[in-house]
């Protein structure tokens, strides 16, 4: 098949280009600006269009227009955003070492366990800042994942159905022990920890974006290397080794760096389900490209789908406020059976 | 699987067996009485079932909270433990259970829904309106993974499972959200409880409890048949449909009466079948009968856990089972397939 593509074969920076790719990414760009304006608009106090294009770059309207706009709509937005990027690229990332399209962070437990020490850190810490939650929700999702790894690797080199099927046995233990946890927790801490694990954006203030934008920061750039090895891994064990990937290292890098994007994503917005299954699977119908560029689609496509998941939560119902985890859920589980019915049998299932 | 590598039954473990089930129950059920906010000496529960009192203070706390609580245990642990043994056999599933295969997740959604949310049902209905959950539910469980690459294998079902479980778990906490009175009421009840059992829910919940568990004691002996495979129950005389649709119904009035009583409690059904078949090997006519007891027994014990482990404060019965139950879902998970 061919493709019109902008190449570079020669030179000290060489590219290759799928347009139609290229085309999508600028498409999904413009949806996110449009989504974006959109939920800019609405809310007990709308605005239109000008109101809103006036207040972000030059003299707001009034001062409702102004507190409405930057102290609560753009950075809640903002937030949805960034958090659906990552997640979308941690499931990327899993779905790729794994090579099992079914491998989501909400799925395999990642997204549990960072949830039982955000939990664990609002319950009994609750004076602590909430910069340490990114923290603690990493060293509880890699605790996590090393011990999905280590029970699913000992037999036939953790074949990657055992890998999803412990993930959710452990999810559900997890899930139990936050349950006990907020039932044994004081009432109000427990009543603040219960509205973050429902994965909701609403209360997302600068403070979230400051350090989710500098946790995006770090980990990102190490997807730019990651996305080398990670080709070679796609096809196959076998392919990788012989192409010089030094499998193990490589692997547990890969997933360590897939667990820290969830574990971000978790720490400021709870968990959201089904995205990091998803996107990457929408970027996949969008457009063919090479492991790089479908990193690039599934983030845009995250952060459409957070951002407008948000956006529903919020308008549907209104004046009640669904948080954008359940939204995600409704949204993904049909996608999920539409991807187990369409698993073909020859892969092991 | 041929039926001579089956293993042998024991006849001496039969004997005693029985009679070990018995006493323990007999003393779970006991403690389970004499333990809480209160202890009661052990030789009080019996006198106070045996001959109660009138006006004496303790007695009082036991026929009115202790004891309904103990038979709501008793019935709920039997009825799950049941339907997870009659699943695993008919599904040839090591890992299916009513929780993780939907029921539980559909029963309560229905429960949700139709008496939180519309305010349409006198309590009585619960029970029925539980039925037709569980039964949606399992219903678009077995379609989805009988349509999957390879037919329902225990991984397609059990990930079907877990989609169906994970929207009509985001339905329902989008109910709750929509119409928080209802919230009110059922969020004790949504994590799986014992704590206020009524004797009403029980007597609404006790006549379909039987009528499943005498379906699945008059057809234990088919299911020993069709757990060896299809084929072998179709040579040895199983209608194998029938049997189905049976056992069917079975599972989902078990469930239902289950969920009406106690809300979702999830593990119960996977773990006590295997116990059970440990001691008793593959026959279904000693796996039902011994998974109900087994089922009472850890169901007992667990909410005495969720009662003592962090007294005053209590914690739903079925974290404590769900506590349990996930390390043994992962061990099935390493042993099994």
């Amino acid at each position: 098949m061919t493709e019109a593509v902008w190449e570079r074969r020669q030179g000290a920076v060489t590219f290759r280009l799928p347009k139609r790719a290229a085309a999508v990414f600028a498409m999904l760009i413009a949806g996110l600006t449009a989504v974006l304006v959109v939920s800019l608009m609405t809310g007990t106090y709308p605005l239109d269009v000008s109101g809103v294009l006036s207040t972000l770059f030059a003299e707001a309207p009034n001062d409702t227009a102004e507190t409405v706009v930057w102290e609560f709509r753009f950075p809640r937005t903002i937030v949805a955003m960034l958090a659906g990027a990552l997640l979308a690229l941690s499931g990327a990332t899993l779905q790729n070492v794994t090579r099992n399209p079914l491998a989501d962070p909400s799925l395999v437990g990642v997204s549990q366990g960072a949830s039982l020490a955000v939990v664990s850190l609002i319950v009994a810490f609750p004076d602590t800042n909430p910069a340490w939650r990114p923290v603690a929700a990493f060293a509880g999702a890699l605790l996590i994942a090393a011990i999905i790894q280590m029970i699913a690797m000992r037999r036939t080199g953790g074949a990657t159905m055992r890998f999803i099927l412990t993930g959710i046995g452990l999810a559900a233990f997890i899930s139990a022990c936050t349950q006990g946890l907020l039932t044994y927790g004081n009432i109000d801490r427990a009543q603040s920890a219960l509205g973050w694990l429902a994965g909701s954006v609403h209360a997302a203030t600068w403070s979230e974006v400051g350090w989710l934008s500098v946790c995006t920061a770090l980990v990102v750039p190490f997807l730019f290397w990651a996305s080398r090895p990670m080709a070679a891994i796609r096809m196959g064990n076998d392919t990788a080794i012989s192409l010089g990937v030094r499998l193990r290292a490589t692997r547990i890098a890969l997933i360590t760096l897939s667990v820290a994007l969830a574990a971000f994503a978790v720490a400021a917005v709870g968990p959201l389900a089904f995205v990091g299954l998803i996107a990457p699977h929408i970027a996949r119908r969008l457009a063919r490209s090479g492991v790089g560029l479908h990193l690039a689609l599934s983030a845009a496509s995250g952060a459409l789908l957070v951002g407008l998941a948000d956006f529903l939560g919020r308008a549907a119902f209104a004046p009640i406020q669904i948080p954008a985890g359940i939204v995600t859920a409704i949204l993904g589980v049909p996608v999920f059976v539409w991807l187990i019915l369409r698993t073909q049998s020859r892969q092991q299932l | 699987m041929s039926v001579a590598a089956l293993p042998e039954a024991r006849p001496g473990a039969r004997v005693g067996w029985p009679v070990v089930l018995l006493a323990l129950l007999a003393f779970a059920f006991l403690a389970h009485i004499a333990v809480g906010a209160k202890t009661v000496p052990l030789l009080t529960v019996v006198e106070a079932l045996v001959a109660p009192a009138d006006g004496e203070f303790d007695h009082i706390i036991i026929w009115s909270l202790r004891l309904p609580r103990a038979v709501a245990a008793v019935m709920v642990g039997a009825g799950l433990a049941v339907a997870g043994a009659l699943m695993q056999g008919v599904t040839r599933n090591p890992l299916a259970e009513p929780g993780l295969l939907g029921l539980l997740s559909g029963a309560s959604f229905a429960v949700v829904v139709t008496v939180g949310f519309f305010g349409l049902a006198a309590p009585g209905w619960i029970p029925l309106i539980a039925a037709v959950g569980a039964l949606a539910a399992a219903a678009l469980v077995w379609v989805i993974a009988a349509h999957a690459g390879g037919g329902s294998t225990p991984m397609t079902l059990i990930l079907s499972g877990a989609a169906v479980t994970a929207l009509l778990a985001a339905l329902v906490t989008l109910v709750n959200l929509l119409d928080e009175q209802s919230f009110e009421q059922l969020r004790v009840w949504l994590t799986g409880t014992l704590a206020g059992r009524r004797v009403e829910t029980l007597l609404w919940a006790a006549p379909w409890m039987l009528a499943g568990l005498v379906v699945a004691l008059g057809a234990a002996r088919q299911v020993t048949a069709l757990s060896m495979g299809d084929d072998t129950a179709i040579g040895l005389g199983v209608d194998v449909a029938r049997l189905r649709l049976l056992i069917l119904f079975a599972v989902v009035v078990l469930t239902a009466g289950s969920v009406a009583i106690a809300g979702p409690m999830g593990f119960v059904g996977l773990v006590v079948p295997h116990v059970a078949r440990m001691i008793f090997g593959h026959d279904y006519r000693l796996i039902v009968p011994t998974s109900a007891f087994c089922g009472a027994i850890f169901l007992l014990l667990a909410d005495i856990v969720a009662r003592m482990a962090l007294a005053p404060i209590e914690v739903s019965t079925g974290i404590v089972t769900a506590l349990v139950g996930g390390p043994v879902f992962v061990w099935l998970v390493r042993t099994r397939l």
